[in-house]
């Protein structure tokens, strides 16, 4: 069966604080050895969901297995899940040695003190960190503050490690260098990330899979990819950051929204309709062209660069910002005038429709 | 030709007066008093008079006497058992302040509580031990209804036993308010890690809550010993006289306009108190961690 290969499972985990639904009827299984991260907006609930996985919550309704045990019940310390904080929460008053010896020096079991020494001097060999062990954590860099965290929390060899927000604290540039840093150091130890993030990109970049969540339900669990191509709600494709979402009604495989009412082929089952686009898969046009498709009249408003593209800013009658990306590879980018009107069209089978 | 070569250079001697205000304040109010106390204590004293002929009388007068030497001792022992006194109450009272109650409001409503004895008056508050403690009082009468003594305990007022109970109850806030200023700092997300490393309560106090709350101790401590050092008051209303601190004997010969020697035992606290303080700032470099 595929539960006895999952790692952890979640089995309708319900969690209300005071009157707010932090999650609603959450389940999802995870097999060992992966990279999952977990995208949501702030307030969907996904801090939450680290937490009752972690142990410092306990769900109102909802089992919590990890290695074919319920662990529901059991006290953090006593999962052997580990737990890297978003600000890192090392020690202040510590080295760097005596942060990742923390856990193993203090822990109920005992450990020799051998055993201690090459475990620590392993795991800040495995973060990078060799010879800096006589620093104090106020002495390095943000970077070096969240290698430490890592090292303190993978040096007691946890099967499962859930990191809450571990790029957040960091500037762009240590980001990217950390997330390749993350994947490869998750692939020689051979244990499950679960990674929190409300990046999207991170969540992409990262993850072997991705759950998307979105006000306490899982709105999506699938591979990168097919989040990217295949966003299962409307919200899932918001939260993406890469189409352009049009509310509207859909009856009869007919889609009615503010560029007029289109017959549709294939659509995605959801309980909200919506009509998707994704930004590159717009093309501008002068106003008043007659092309083949749908299309919607709007205004240029501005323009970012990007570096390999260039973002275009439109404004629709009703006020709604429609944003169309030109991939630099498909030629120079174009220059438009401000205040006036264009027509946005796109082919009808790039189209998401939701409904 | 750069910048900084165009660029008026700033002169040193015209910016050296910018300390000026703080110097003369310092000197006019530190500096000089303690100088001038530090040169009294070396002048003439005779019965109606004193005189600015230096002479080693006084000092000489102070540590020939079993009765000043003895007022030393019984300053510093009463000193560390109020310091020992106020650290053991106060500590797990700022323990449940700062660090228990979630709630800032709260914590902070609490800390406010401590500090109502403040609204009356100092000898207000050391004159009410008296019917707390006196033979005839409260605690006695209690213990006695209860059935627990017979007799009343005497001991409890004009001893040394009620100047330390007066002391801790007068002092001990403020060994708690900068220990939970320090507990109430340290991020739960630290706390929530030692645990979730699999520490439990014990350890974690040692380890990490009572090393980051030092520097709370420490200033606490200061407090304290500054205080308690110089105090006369207490001693003067709980002990019945039995009780003489350095304090004390200065009340006693400024009384009887005997400068010279209130200018030494003057001196020789101050000395006490700057080894203490210094001490104290061994322990925590308190300039990193405030």
């Amino acid at each position: 069966m595929a539960e006895e290969s999952a790692i952890f499972r979640l089995e309708g985990v319900t969690k209300t604080y005071g009157g707010v639904t932090a999650l609603r009827d959450v389940s999802l299984s995870v097999s060992g050895n992966e990279y999952i991260s977990l995208l949501g907006p702030s307030g969907s609930g996904k801090s939450t969901l680290l937490r009752v996985i972690a142990g410092f919550e306990t769900p109102d309704r909802g089992r919590v297995f990890f290695n074919g045990r319920d662990i529901t019940n059991i006290p953090a310390h006593e999962r052997g899940i580990g737990f890297v904080f978003q600000n890192f929460a090392l020690f202040p008053h510590l080295t760097v040695y005596d942060n990742v010896a923390f856990g193993l020096a203090n822990g109920e079991k005992q450990v020799s003190r051998d055993e201690i020494d090459r475990r620590v001097r392993e795991a800040i060999g495995l973060v990078g960190l060799a010879g800096m062990e006589g620093r104090g954590v106020h002495q390095i860099s943000g970077g070096q503050k969240q290698r430490v965290a890592l090292a303190r929390t993978l040096v007691m060899a946890p099967s499962l490690v859930l990191l809450d927000e571990p790029l957040g604290a960091l500037d762009a540039n240590l980001r990217n260098r950390m997330r390749n840093e993350l994947r490869s150091i998750r692939e020689t130890l051979g244990v499950t990330f679960l990674h929190v993030t409300g990046s999207e990109t991170e969540a992409l970049a990262m993850g072997d899979r991705v759950v998307v969540l979105d006000r306490g339900r899982i709105a999506q669990f699938a591979k990168p990819d097919d989040v990217y191509a295949k966003p299962a709600t409307p919200n899932v494709a918001h939260f993406l950051n890469r189409y352009n979402v049009f509310d509207g009604t859909l009856k009869d495989k007919t889609f009615t929204g503010p560029f007029g009412s289109l017959a549709v082929s294939a659509t995605t089952p959801s309980d909200k309709s919506a009509y998707a686009v994704r930004y590159d898969r717009m093309q501008v046009e002068p106003d008043g062209s007659k092309g083949s498709g749908p299309a919607i009249p709007a205004t240029f408003v501005a323009s970012e660069y990007l570096g390999s593209s260039v973002m275009y800013f439109f404004e629709t009658a009703e006020g709604k910002v429609i944003e169309v990306e030109h991939h630099l590879s498909l030629g120079a980018p174009k220059t438009y005038e401000p205040k006036s009107r264009y027509m946005l069209r796109w082919k009808p089978d790039d189209a998401i429709v939701f409904g | 030709m750069s910048v900084a070569d165009t660029a008026p250079r700033p002169r040193k001697s015209n910016t050296w007066w910018l300390i000026a205000p703080g110097a003369i304040w310092m000197a006019l109010f530190l500096v000089a008093p303690i100088a001038l106390i530090v040169y009294v204590s070396f002048w003439t004293q005779t019965t109606f008079k004193i005189e600015p002929t230096l002479t080693l009388t006084s000092w000489k007068t102070f540590f020939g006497s079993d009765t000043y030497i003895s007022s030393l001792f019984t300053t510093l022992r009463i000193w560390l058992i109020v310091l020992v006194t106020t650290f053991v109450i106060g500590y797990p009272t700022a323990l449940f302040v700062g660090l228990f109650i979630k709630n800032k409001t709260l914590s902070t409503v609490l800390l406010v509580i401590c500090v109502i004895p403040f609204w009356t008056s100092f000898l207000i508050r050391v004159l009410a031990w008296r019917p707390m403690l006196g033979k005839e009082g409260a605690i006695n009468i209690i213990l006695q209804k209860a059935g627990i003594i017979s007799q009343p305990i005497e001991a409890l007022l004009f001893t040394e036993l009620s100047v330390i109970i007066g002391m801790t109850q007068i002092y001990v806030v403020f060994m708690v308010g900068p220990i939970a200023f320090m507990l109430g700092r340290i991020d739960p997300n630290i706390i929530e890690a030692a645990r979730d490393l699999g520490a439990g309560f014990g350890r974690i106090f040692r380890k990490i809550i009572f090393p980051l709350s030092l520097p709370g101790v420490v200033v606490g401590a200061i407090f304290v010993s500054v205080m308690v050092l110089g105090e006369f008051a207490t001693a003067a209303a709980l002990s019945g006289r039995k009780v003489n601190l350095l304090g004390n004997i200065i009340v006693t010969q400024v009384g009887s306009l005997k400068w010279a020697l209130a200018s030494v035992v003057g001196v020789i606290l101050t000395i006490v108190m700057g080894l203490v303080i210094a001490g104290f700032l061994r322990i925590v470099d308190l300039k990193r961690e405030l």
